[in-house]
């Protein structure tokens, strides 16, 4: 919250280099999946994998990611992929005390990691049906729908007892659209808490969605379920901007992005990965000593980040840069009850 | 736009000389399903679209060495013993370019763009130079359209630039502005004809007239007194009257030709569509059941038939093809004007103070906008990370005495002028290039619907595509070129009982802006229904 009122501050300040909520480490790029929808990093994409860092270098990692958030994600490629990952999450959350940690996984493994699930405020599974035909699909092999969604269910009953609070973040292609409203009946069944990005094709929503009726029908029903106070994610604001890919001002800064080697994506991932002179991988944070250090570093070399950018309409950069710019619907969605600061999957 | 059948084709194909019969070079001597002539943004469009859809069009390009009409890529040219790609100049992608952008993204090629961060004015009257930043207040104001230039009036380096004149004549601007919301002249096909942007700002105070009069220069490319209205107000309600988002905009991250239109071309060509460069179309000939497209290549004149044809030439162009091909009837038509104008690059070895990636020159000045391309474009920022230099690309959009003077003198003209903005530069420029366009940069204007051609034409399975051609959607420029190439298509399509393209939707105008716009409608209305009883 004092993240958040001081980033008001700086805009009002005319500064849009805003501090970050939250920053998100990729623990590694490897992982057992290949939806068709990713982006990044699914097995057909191995040859651009790295091999996983050490222990050591991923604690070190951590360690300065600490020193200027309180609020970790883990991510992948499918983080309980890497053996360590229990030992870094125990780190984290016992020595480093970082005040909230997610981590995002695709299921699969959870069964033999249950163990992590105490050391965790949030477990976010991507699941994008709960119907294992349509998972298909997505490239999702049968054996590993079954698995997924048994997966889910396991890890919903364990809420309660082992303190954390479950989240299902699911894509919606052409494929899955249909088999929505049952996820949206799953996630409510098994009390977890859902939350929908569209598929993104070069860093806008896929065509056929938002050309598509059912689309949009979809999106308003979830707009009219959240306010009927079903457990959806998101802000209105973002389902509107879903809606119509209405622009809006992004600070990318916000939800900084680690790669698994330590390298800070800078300003953002979609300019990193576009290669070019407005951004990269600017600067390792196993070279520096302090957070602030890093960043220094990155600005030094790519210049401030960008803000009016109409590049990608991407939730992990929309949700928090929409709440940002929208005060009193953040306060809105705090007093529902919700964390409108960390909606970032992906 | 009536409907007629061959208007003129059998005369002129009865005086067709021999030509020689093109065939692809693939072997498959399989005529095209699609010719299309003009290999620009509504052309790659529409080829893009008709391959997709497995038809195979063919594209024949007048330039002999790159595709994408005002958006190629161009020459190279060596300063500082560094190498330069040059194009048309810099072109802005607007947040409102939607369907441009689906399409590239559909393709996944969509590059990286550049966010714009800000837009300078620079002002110019007598020995008074002022600059001040206008753009990140116009699209992140707090006060809704058509207000929202209002907060301009809150920064005291603005106010600097304006005196007692503007505020007086402030309610003369707003209503100026006001009247472009209640009208919007390509939906309703409004030529508003005899009435010019010069007509309407006459009484209007210098420095407000020069900041509306620098914007239209810039948007539209022409004097004010060649500004058509409707165009101008349909440009006003497009960038900037009806949102504030409207005028959010990216940079692309290198020339037109390297990001968008050699990666689209080759798309076309991997789908199964031709493109031939170097070919200048003559005329096109009805034969029973097709088109004759008859071109000019430096080996001579060749030929092709297909069922249809589109037409996405610039409209000198099309004026001249269809004029040849059809006769006096052509000479009845609409066609917008296009227009030249001249790009100047300038290199320098140190880099400017604190400014604005880019910006508008007004009043006094020669010439009528700027972009750091250091500060823009990849092959540039390299260079200048490389050297500590910068370079900077001004656009000179007339009038026609200004265009004719020679390249000399109108480069010591950009210089001065930009030193005038930026002293500092003063003994620094290491390297400077001057560029003239040719006629083909479109004038957006309304023609009487009777007149204007649209995506149909008097001629069955001729179509048209371009920015200048008629179609009820407030898109402008590139967006409005991709649009009409689509629709162009999807004409094609549906002639071959194929399915058509979605098409995205603008965003509708902000919602206070909205309810000014509808009572001004019900306040047309009830002043056409008075006059109507009197």
């Amino acid at each position: 919250m004092l993240t958040y009122l001081q980033n008001i501050v700086k805009l009002t300040q005319g500064d849009f280099t805003l501090s970050p909520r939250l920053a998100v480490y990729y623990v590694t790029l490897q992982c057992n999946l290949n939806c068709t929808y990713c982006e990044d990093f699914g097995s057909r994409r191995n040859h651009l994998v790295t091999q996983n860092p050490t222990f050591e270098d991923a604690r070190q990692i951590l360690k300065v990611i600490r020193m200027g958030v309180d609020r970790l994600w883990l991510t992948g490629g499918e983080p309980l992929m890497v053996p360590h990952v229990l030992d870094l999450l125990a780190y984290a959350r016992n020595e480093l005390k970082f005040c909230e940690i997610s981590l995002i996984t695709n299921g699969t493994l959870l069964s033999q990691r249950l163990n992590l699930l105490p050391l965790l405020d949030r477990l976010i599974i991507s699941l994008d049906s709960a119907d294992p035909q349509a998972l298909n699909m997505v490239s999702v092999p049968d054996a590993y729908a079954d698995t997924v969604i048994a997966n889910a269910r396991q890890a919903a009953s364990l809420q309660q007892t082992q303190y954390f609070k479950l989240i299902i973040n699911a894509v919606i292609t052409p494929e899955t659209l249909a088999g929505m409203d049952k996820l949206l009946a799953f996630g409510m069944e098994n009390n977890a808490q859902i939350s929908f990005s569209p598929q993104s094709v070069n860093n806008l929503p896929r065509y056929e969605l938002v050309t598509s009726a059912e689309y949009r029908a979809f999106i308003e029903r979830v707009i009219q379920l959240k306010r009927q106070g079903a457990p959806i994610l998101g802000s209105n604001s973002y389902f509107k901007t879903l809606l119509d890919q209405t622009p809006y001002e992004c600070y990318p800064t916000l939800v900084p992005r680690i790669m698994p080697d330590g390298w800070l994506a800078y300003p953002c991932r979609p300019m990193e990965k576009a290669g070019s002179e407005q951004g990269g991988r600017a600067v390792n944070l196993l070279d520096v000593q302090t957070w602030d250090e890093a960043w220094r570093i990155a600005k030094e070399k790519y210049g401030e980040a960008p803000t009016s950018c109409v590049s990608c309409f991407q939730q992990c950069y929309a949700e928090p840069s929409l709440m940002q710019a929208h005060p009193f619907e953040y306060l809105t969605e705090k007093l529902r009850g919700n964390d409108p600061g960390a909606y970032a999957p992906g | 736009m009536p409907q007629g059948k061959d208007l003129g084709s059998e005369v002129f194909a009865e005086h067709a000389p021999a030509t020689r019969l093109w065939e692809p070079n693939d072997g498959s001597r399989r005529n095209p399903d699609v010719i299309i002539i003009g290999g620009g943004m509504a052309g790659l469009s529409a080829a893009l679209h008709l391959a997709e859809r497995g038809l195979h069009p063919l594209i024949l390009e007048a330039d002999e060495k790159f595709i994408g009409g005002r958006l190629a890529g161009g020459e190279t040219v060596r300063i500082d013993e560094h190498s330069f790609r040059l194009e048309h100049g810099v072109h802005g992608i607007w947040s409102q370019y939607r369907n441009l952008q689906a399409m590239l993204a559909r393709h996944n090629l969509r590059p990286g763009f550049v966010p714009a961060q800000e837009e300078n004015w620079i002002y110019k009257d007598g020995k008074f130079v002022g600059m001040t930043p206008v753009g990140s207040t116009i699209r992140r104001s707090f006060i809704p359209p058509p207000f929202h230039y209002l907060q301009l009036f809150l920064r005291g380096k603005f106010l600097w630039m304006l005196d007692l004149r503007d505020w007086a004549s402030l309610m003369n601007v707003w209503s100026g502005l006001i009247m472009a919301v209640g009208i919007d002249p390509f939906a309703e096909n409004q030529p508003m004809e005899g009435v010019t942007l010069g007509d309407v700002t006459k009484k209007w105070s210098p420095a407000l007239k020069s900041l509306f009069l620098g914007l239209a220069r810039n948007g539209l490319s022409s004097h004010p007194d060649e500004v058509s209205i409707s165009g101008f107000i349909a440009f006003l309600r497009f960038y900037t009257l009806l949102r504030r988002d409207a005028w959010m905009f990216s940079y692309l991250p290198e020339d037109g030709g390297t990001s968008i239109c050699e990666p689209l071309a080759a798309r076309v060509e991997e789908l199964g569509g031709k493109i031939r460069l170097g070919c200048r179309v003559k005329r096109v000939v009805r034969e029973a059941e097709s088109w004759r497209v008859v071109w000019e290549t430096p080996e001579g004149e060749e030929s092709t038939c297909a069922t249809d044809v589109i037409l996405a030439a610039d409209p000198n162009n099309a004026k001249k093809i269809l004029g040849a091909s059809f006769g006096g009837l052509v000479d009845e038509l609409f066609f917008p004007r296009a227009l030249s104008n001249a790009v100047i690059r300038l290199w320098f070895d140190v880099k400017p103070r604190a400014t604005a990636e880019a910006g508008i020159f007004t009043g006094d000045f020669t010439v009528h906008n700027y972009f750091w391309l250091d500060r823009i474009y990849n092959p540039f920022r390299r260079w200048a990370r490389e050297t500590n230099g910068s370079a900077l690309e001004v656009h000179v959009y007339g009038p026609p005495e200004t265009l004719a003077q020679p390249d000399a003198t109108l480069l010591a003209h950009a210089i001065s002028d930009v030193q005038q903005a930026w002293p500092e530069l003063r003994g620094h420029r290491i390297g400077q290039h001057l560029q003239r366009n040719p006629e083909t940069h479109t004038l957006p204007t309304v023609g009487a619907k009777e007149k204007y051609l649209g995506i149909e034409t008097p001629w069955d399975n001729l179509f048209c595509a371009g920015d200048w051609v008629r179609h009820p959607a407030p898109a402008f420029f590139l967006e409005r070129a991709c649009l009409t190439g689509i629709e162009a298509a999807n004409a094609v399509l549906t002639s071959r009982g194929l399915p058509k393209w979605t098409l995205l939707e603008y965003l509708p105008p902000e919602p206070f802006v909205a309810w000014i716009e509808k009572l001004m409608r019900m306040g047309r209305k009830r002043r056409k229904k008075n006059l109507a009883v009197k």
